[in-house]
């Protein structure tokens, strides 16, 4: 071996004992994209799901779901049809009262070992009731749900209005009672989310300050102290966090002793980490670098169709969207084999609705979404702008928005659009902007006129929160109604769904709705796409959740 | 003399910080997008916007806001005349205390690459330059083409992929410390500094390991400009009236070199502050490929989260730091240069 050889052989021995990273049980390294930037579900980071995915390692809800008897695509998902009880052991409802009686588990511990009990789920809901923090999440949902006094006066200047009332109170340390103010279905679906998960009153009240009596800062900066699986090790901001085990955990001490999850921001360096073995899993790769995995041995590449979507979004109030005929036309010029091939390498199915396909009163559409350029062509004549003479005037409507982070998964499809759009005589362009720009255009200002979105999904598992999230007009209770659709047909029917304590009678309802939907091409949706995780074989257990987080706690070893 | 000339300095370099204050809080505030709506999410309903406008205090008047932001309204919050460069509205974390756990990495990374290629690009430089149109010479050019012509991220990965993932000879790009590594209690902020102040000898050669090829990346296309700067002020010198004088009075060799070398530094070492203060913001595309959260990911996550506080803080640390650079640049042209009079 010649001496430079010799030398890099050495080197290479002594570098890689040095770094090479314990594949034990004990612990496990978890590269990502992001880490939580805080831990306060209604802090200024609650929207980003790197956040959410500390919160649900931390903190406990009160209620989820039953795991489905049969896997999808090979993972574990949830049966949405049966909640179950985890914080609270069961409950039973009331109709005549709307009251809904929870039965508290007892014994469960936190990270101090403080033990759980109604005062914690008073704490928690009279937290979200304040607002005061600065994303009222808690409050949201628990308005969402009609839980009586959840309302909107609490952004007024009565204070007694974000004081908690009656709608929650405690009736022993293990019996907590949640009123509503009107039938609705989605109480248990967002005691579910992570916005409503329960806090250890203790500890927050510890850290509570005269500024700040909700502990807030606490939150967002330094833990998030709940009833879960996982306790907080270490948090740096931007670059790391890692848990320990909780040993009192109600369900049984994790497998995995220490989880250490790293911020890696390039994507090839999170999968070389992951095929050298430094790292035992690996989240945010795009399509092709799953798939280039695939076929190595002990490594693992698992995906769920679950609630992750792409669809082509257009604005009602931007022409020519405000043509049904156009709407149609842009279904059509869709080639959804080919996104599904070139731009998700098989990983994908065409999407035909508007609720995520595997949640409870998802009905697919009875018009036919294809790819049919033709027909497309003569849907654009019909609109009046026959091979798209006459579009020239909305050039700016035609600037196909989508996040510019995403270029690498997003890229290859606007471009296939883009070509398949002008191929029917739309003179579209490409118009990459910052998420946060994106955001603000589709949620608040709600003039982006036409987009590729593949990041909207309803974490609530039900197809009326689906509906009431997306397509009912924001002045009947509405929320983000981001192509401005308004249909009264649709208004009413989702009011009628939302008190219908008969799930037949309401799935019936929401099935009319969904019809509606595709009528009006209220947006062009055009694939689900998998959730996808690529991880040591020495693991397993994994599960998929509707936020797309990972519990640490299913993972065990082989 | 000199306190006179570092005085007016500093003082000149204040006036330009608090104009940067002005210009920054106003142009942010022009970029296309609400913060607003980053923090709400899916909860946007107009009372959820209008709670989040309310903490963020974006529904104050613009001018209530400066006010705030200077230090002139201590009750709400303190501002810059009290120290303080307010809380993130990403993390709520106050931005004085993320600037100083990122700007530490950044200081390090960008120190430790200059000054390996700045021992790398005299010697090849000078090298070059002695023995014009040589083989040497060609060879210089070539290197300096490649070192200068690429992006640093483009060599990052390359270096990665041959090094880690190939070779096995450098450790795995995820940051300063291998995950598994506890690092130490921060003292000065500067992880190689606190190692071996708290006696950590193997965390300190650990993170020498993790700099290793983030600093070869950026030594090495540093290295190109610095290279051409020297070999080109290197033959102006040798060319010079004054280094033929010393030539025919039979002066020794590397003393004629020395002379030349002393002349040809100093539009060399005025690059290389130029550098030193772009590559504090500039060294992002390394620190990513690295995972070394620095203060330039840092910038770049304020900007794309439309984050006003951090994007304000950064680039008055930034600029800062620069102004601090040049002032130093210009005492070290005084000393070396005897024409310059301070």
């Amino acid at each position: 071996m010649p001496r430079s050889g010799k030398f890099l052989a050495a080197a290479s021995t002594g570098f890689l004992a040095f770094t090479a990273l314990p594949a034990s049980a004990a612990q496990i390294l978890v590269l990502t994209e992001d880490v939580p930037a805080g831990l306060d579900y209604d802090g200024p980071s609650a929207a980003i799901p790197a956040s959410q995915s500390g919160m649900v390692n931390m903190l406990e809800p009160l209620v989820g779901y039953a795991v489905a008897r049969d896997k999808k695509d090979g993972v574990i998902v949830p049966d949405f049809s049966k909640p179950v009880g985890l914080l609270a052991e069961n409950w039973t409802y009331d109709p005549a009262t709307l009251t809904w009686t929870f039965k508290l588990r007892q014994g469960a511990k936190g990270c101090t070992g403080d033990t759980f009990t109604s005062a914690d789920v008073i704490y928690t809901f009279a937290r979200a009731k304040s607002v005061s923090g600065a994303a009222p999440v808690g409050w949201f949902l628990a308005n969402v749900a009609s839980i009586k006094g959840f309302t909107t006066d609490v952004f007024g200047k009565d204070p007694k209005a974000k004081e908690l009332g009656d709608g929650i109170v405690a009736l022993d340390d293990y019996t907590v009672q949640i009123k509503q103010s009107q039938p609705n279905v989605l109480l248990l679906p967002v005691l579910a989310i992570f916005g409503l998960q329960i806090y250890d009153k203790k500890i927050m009240e510890a850290h509570a300050t005269a500024q700040d009596p909700w502990s807030h800062a606490y939150g967002n900066t330094v833990n998030a102290p709940g009833f879960g699986a996982y306790c907080l090790d270490s948090w740096q901001k931007n670059q790391s966090i890692s848990y320990t085990a909780n040993a009192s955990y109600y369900r049984g001490k994790p497998a995995i002793d220490k989880v250490v999850v790293q911020r890696v921001p390039e994507a090839s360096n999170r999968l070389a980490a992951l095929r050298t073995g430094q790292t035992q899993l690996v989240t945010d790769l795009t399509p092709k670098e799953f798939d280039s995995l695939r076929g190595i041995p002990d490594i693992t590449v698992e995906g769920v169709t679950g609630n992750q979507n792409l669809f082509v979004h257009m604005n009602f109030k931007s022409p020519p969207f405000d043509n049904p005929k156009v709407r149609e036309a842009v279904s059509h010029a869709i080639p959804y084999e080919q996104i599904i091939k070139t731009g998700y390498f098989g990983q994908a199915t065409i999407w035909r609705g508007f609720v995520p396909s595997g949640y409870p009163s998802y009905v697919p559409s009875a018009k036919d979404f294809v790819y049919d350029p033709a027909r497309a062509k003569a849907l654009l004549a019909e609109a009046g702008y026959p091979d798209g003479k006459g579009l020239d005037k909305f050039a700016d409507n035609l600037q196909l928005a989508y996040v510019s982070e995403k270029e690498s998964t997003l890229g290859p499809i606007v471009n296939i659009l883009q070509s398949s759009f002008r191929a029917i005589g739309m003179p579209v362009t490409l118009n990459p902007i910052p998420q946060t720009q994106y955001g603000d255009r589709q949620l608040v200002k709600g003039d982006l006129p036409f987009a590729v979105n593949d990041q909207e999904k309803p974490i609530g598992v039900d197809a009326g929160y689906a509906v009431q999230l997306f397509f009912v007009s924001k002045s009947k209770g509405g929320l983000y109604n981001m192509a401005n659709y308004s249909n009264s047909k649709v208004d009413d029917l989702w009011a009628k769904a939302r008190v219908e304590p008969d799930t037949k009678v309401r799935d019936q309802l929401l099935a009319e709705i969904q019809d509606q939907l595709a009528a009006d091409v209220a947006w062009a949706p055009v694939v689900e796409y998998k959730t996808q995780w690529a991880m040591s074989s020495k693991l397993t257990g994994l599960r998929w959740y509707p936020d797309n987080a990972i519990r640490f706690f299913d993972l065990k070893p082989r | 003399m000199l306190a006179r000339y570092i005085a007016k300095r500093l003082g000149l370099g204040i006036l330009q910080l608090i104009v940067l204050v002005f210009a920054v809080f106003f142009i942010i505030r022009l970029l296309p997008a609400d913060p607003v709506a980053r923090v709400v999410g899916m909860n946007a309903s107009p009372q959820a916007y209008a709670q989040a406008a309310h903490q963020l205090g974006v529904d104050r008047p613009l001018l209530t806001q400066l006010a705030i932001y200077l230090g002139f309204e201590p009750s709400v919050q303190p501002g810059l005349l009290q120290g303080s460069l307010g809380a993130s509205w990403v993390t709520d974390s106050p931005v004085i205390s993320e600037i100083g756990q990122y700007l530490p990495v950044t200081i390090t990374l960008v120190t430790l690459s200059f000054l390996l290629a700045f021992a790398l690009a005299v010697p090849i430089g000078v090298l070059g330059a002695l023995n014009p149109g040589g083989r040497a010479d060609k060879g210089v050019f070539i290197y300096s083409l490649f070192a200068g012509s690429q992006p640093e991220f483009w060599w990052g990965l390359l270096f990665v992929y041959v090094f880690f993932f190939r070779l096995g000879i450098a450790p795995a790009p995820l940051g300063s410390l291998s995950p598994m590594t506890d690092p130490p209690a921060p003292i000065s902020g500067f992880l190689v500094i606190d190692s071996l102040l708290e006696g950590q000898w193997a965390v300190f050669v650990e993170a020498l390991e993790h700099l290793m090829l983030p600093v070869v990346t950026l030594a090495f296309v540093l290295s190109g400009p610095i290279i051409k700067m020297v070999r080109q002020n290197m033959l102006r010198a040798l060319r010079s009236d004054f280094v033929l004088y010393a030539d025919c009075v039979g002066l020794p060799r590397s003393s004629v070199a020395r002379y030349a070398l002393r002349a040809a530094m100093a539009p060399a070492m005025t690059l290389i502050g130029i550098l030193y203060g772009f590559m504090l913001g500039g060294a992002v595309l390394v620190e990513n490929v690295f995972s070394l959260g620095g203060v330039g990911q840092y910038a770049v996550r304020a900007v794309l989260a439309f984050d006003y506080p951090a994007i304000q803080g950064v680039v008055l640390v930034i600029t800062a730091i620069s102004l601090l650079v040049y002032l130093a640049l210009d005492l070290f042209h005084a000393a070396i240069d005897p024409r310059i009079v301070v």
